[in-house]
């Protein structure tokens, strides 16, 4: 019985198989892109993400959008899955530059071309363009333009600096830029501890914590993302140390990133300064990119770079307007 | 007077009981191929049989040890150091040189970091009388940071690449990819065996339903108890193998997000939390069914948190729906907790 069971189960399973058309598409076909994220953690990430969705929309393109909520092994598992869904183009905001290797040779062996957004990929096997910051010279051009005003006003600092998740090829990048700053002004800076923050805000807090109050004397924090700006500020409310310039308890910050957080602190004197990438300029490239690879067209370089703004205090009302998430300020 | 059509209902009535994921199943699967533009392709069914693949072998492990009554939280960091400590033999270590030595030392290092920590589970349960739920918890914590700092030590990122290009066939890379596929069937096919056809698996079951009676009856529960902790750890150890092949890295975070859909497998499938009902059959079934839902909801571009409301959803309604048809069918919910011997 349990046998004639079976039969009929699969018997209904062919008869579904048969009736549905296995594998029919539907109506012509419109150029489609697979957009993977590692997650929409950031206001940054967010703004990019909806940005890319709307650039396509304009020129007519369809997005699948797929998020890998941080975790690499399922972002190449959605990409095996954008390739079985035969789109046209993947465009990538990688999670892991190592891992998403596999991806890339996946998609080469498809003969989709992909398309990495913000975070670089190196080694052998390369993406067909990548659209990134520029972020080791935005790096250590901010913290270069702290330097340079410390000097004018004959200050020094000890610097605690922040490191992103070191998979992450824009955070090993942005920590080779502000060591390359630190290192260039030893008049200035002095390096007193490196907090590991695997972008987490939890072992932020915990981590800087720590360095502050081994390192009493610490009186400037180096951020990688203005994702760390919650935890910081916890740290430094923690140690009656969160004040506007010009407070005696003012602890100086310079920040990366330019989302609305990082630029809201800058306008109202928390930070000292933001390295602003452009989530609009580097989706809009990206899309571009991604419809001329599908159009046969190869790019001049491989990495095309959104060079930013430098924003800092003295520049803000001038440069500031220009970046992203001025509008979004309060 | 016998009627044949009542039989059939009962059968078809009894089957539904004993799996309920069937039906909902087999409804998914016609709704994905009627509905989901490129699910029913070649390449799409062969993602969907891969990405089950780990998923089977790992999910297998865990229904032992849920079967008894018990959890085992370390599995996903087994997965993870497994995955560095591999990657550490066949990428930095002085034998990376020679793939034909390294691989299988580091399948060997894998497997018995998962064999290990399985025994360390299952002895702190059995010795220690620790609930499993207190002690796979700790060992989860050990093991995950060993797996992080041992990466951070050896590797400038939280990665390691370099794997020999001959090990990525487990992965099922190219035309090999058949491989993973088999090595799960083979390892659903040897836990049916062990369940439905030895005394271990009689055991494992009658320590389910009552650890006490069990133990009293003369069964060798602690045994037992190491023993299913000990295969958790294997197949833990083995989807780490097939898992870094696929990704073609060593990662530190590989098992991050990887528990929830493992319990979900098992528990979606129909196997009960509390121990003595289920089995690998159900497991099988809640594997396809979770695979299913995660490969045609991203082919149709459903965002990833939509996709946690329903797997939670569905994780919810299998658990009450166990508990109603059980109760329906008269079965006695077990007083008794595995380790309470």
């Amino acid at each position: 019985m349990n046998k004639r069971l079976i039969s009929h189960a699969i018997s209904v399973l062919l008869l579904g198989l048969t009736l549905t058309g296995c594998g029919k598409q539907q109506g012509p076909k419109v150029v489609t892109l697979g957009l993977s994220c590692d997650s929409l953690e950031s206001a940054w990430l967010v703004m990019n993400h909806s940005e890319v969705i709307k650039e396509a929309k304009k020129r007519g393109v369809e997005v699948i959008p797929v998020i890998a909520e941080g975790d690499a092994a399922k972002q190449n598992v959605q990409i095996e899955n954008l390739i079985a869904r035969r789109v046209d183009a993947v465009l990538c905001i990688p999670k892991d530059s190592s891992a998403i290797v596999k991806s890339i040779k996946n998609c080469k062996a498809a003969g989709i071309p992909i398309v990495m957004i913000n975070r670089s990929v190196s080694g052998k096997v390369l993406p067909d363009v990548q659209v990134i910051a520029n972020n080791q010279t935005m790096a250590e051009n901010v913290l270069q333009s702290f330097a340079d005003r410390a000097r004018r006003n004959g200050k020094t600092y000890n610097v605690v600096l922040l490191i992103g998740n070191l998979s992450d090829e824009n955070a090993a990048l942005r920590k080779a830029g502000h060591q390359k700053a630190i290192a260039a002004n030893p008049d200035v800076f002095k390096l007193v501890a490196e907090v590991p923050t695997e972008w987490n805000l939890d072992t932020t807090v915990k981590g800087l914590q720590n360095a502050l109050q081994a390192n009493p004397g610490a009186n400037l924090i180096v951020t990688p993302s203005d994702y760390l700006w919650p935890p910081i500020r916890s740290v430094l409310e923690q140690r009656d140390r969160w004040a506007k310039l010009g407070d005696a308890r003012h602890f100086p910050v310079v920040s990366f990133d330019g989302d609305e957080v990082g630029m809201q602190y800058l306008q109202d004197g928390y930070s000292w300064g933001d390295a602003a990438q452009d989530p609009v300029v580097e989706a809009r490239l990206a899309v571009e990119w991604a419809l001329q690879l599908i159009a046969g067209k190869t790019p001049p370089h491989n990495i095309i770079y959104d060079e930013g703004q430098i924003v800092t205090i003295d520049n803000f009302k001038e440069l500031g307007p220009q970046v992203w998430s001025y509008s979004l300020l309060k | 007077m016998h009627n044949p059509s009542s039989d059939c209902q009962r059968k078809v009535w009894s089957i539904f009981r004993e799996m309920p994921i069937l039906p909902l199943l087999i409804v998914s699967f016609l709704g994905a191929i009627a509905g989901v533009p490129y699910f029913c392709t070649v390449g799409n069914l062969r993602n969907y049989l891969l990405q089950s693949s780990d998923l089977l072998i790992i999910s297998c492990g865990l229904t032992f040890v849920v079967l008894n009554g018990g959890i085992d939280f370390s599995i996903t960091s087994i997965l993870t150091l497994g995955s560095v400590a591999g990657a550490y033999v066949m990428a930095l270590s002085p034998l990376a040189a020679t793939p034909a030595l390294s691989i299988p030392v580091a399948i060997a290092v894998m497997m018995g970091i998962g064999l290990l920590v399985g025994m360390v589970n299952g002895l702190a349960v059995t010795q220690l009388k620790m609930p499993s739920f207190v002690a796979t918890l700790a060992t989860q914590l050990v093991v995950g940071g060993l797996a992080v700092q041992f990466t951070s030590m050896v590797s400038a990122t939280s990665s390691i690449a370099g794997l020999p290009e001959v090990f990525f066939v487990l992965g099922g890379e190219g035309r090999f990819f058949f491989v993973p596929i088999l090595i799960a069937v083979a390892v659903w096919l040897f836990s049916w065996w062990l369940l439905e056809r030895t005394l271990f698996g009689q055991w494992v079951y009658a320590i389910g339903v009552n650890p006490k009676a069990s133990f009293i009856s003369g069964l060798p529960v602690k045994r037992t108890i190491v023993g299913l902790m000990v295969l958790s750890g294997v197949c833990a150890g083995l989807a780490s193998v097939i898992a870094t092949a696929r990704n073609g890295v060593g990662m530190s975070s590989l098992g991050d997000k990887m528990f929830l859909t493992t319990i979900a497998s098992v528990i979606v499938g129909g196997t009960n939390t509390s121990g003595g009902h289920g089995g690998v059959m159900h497991t099988l079934l809640g594997v396809l069914f979770i695979t299913l839902l995660n490969n045609a909801l991203n082919l149709l571009g459903v965002g990833w948190y939509t996709m946690m409301i329903v797997l939670g959803g569905l994780i919810l309604l299998s658990a009450m729906s166990t508990h109603l048809l059980n109760s329906r069918a008269g079965w006695t919910w077990k007083k008794g907790q595995a380790g309470d011997v």
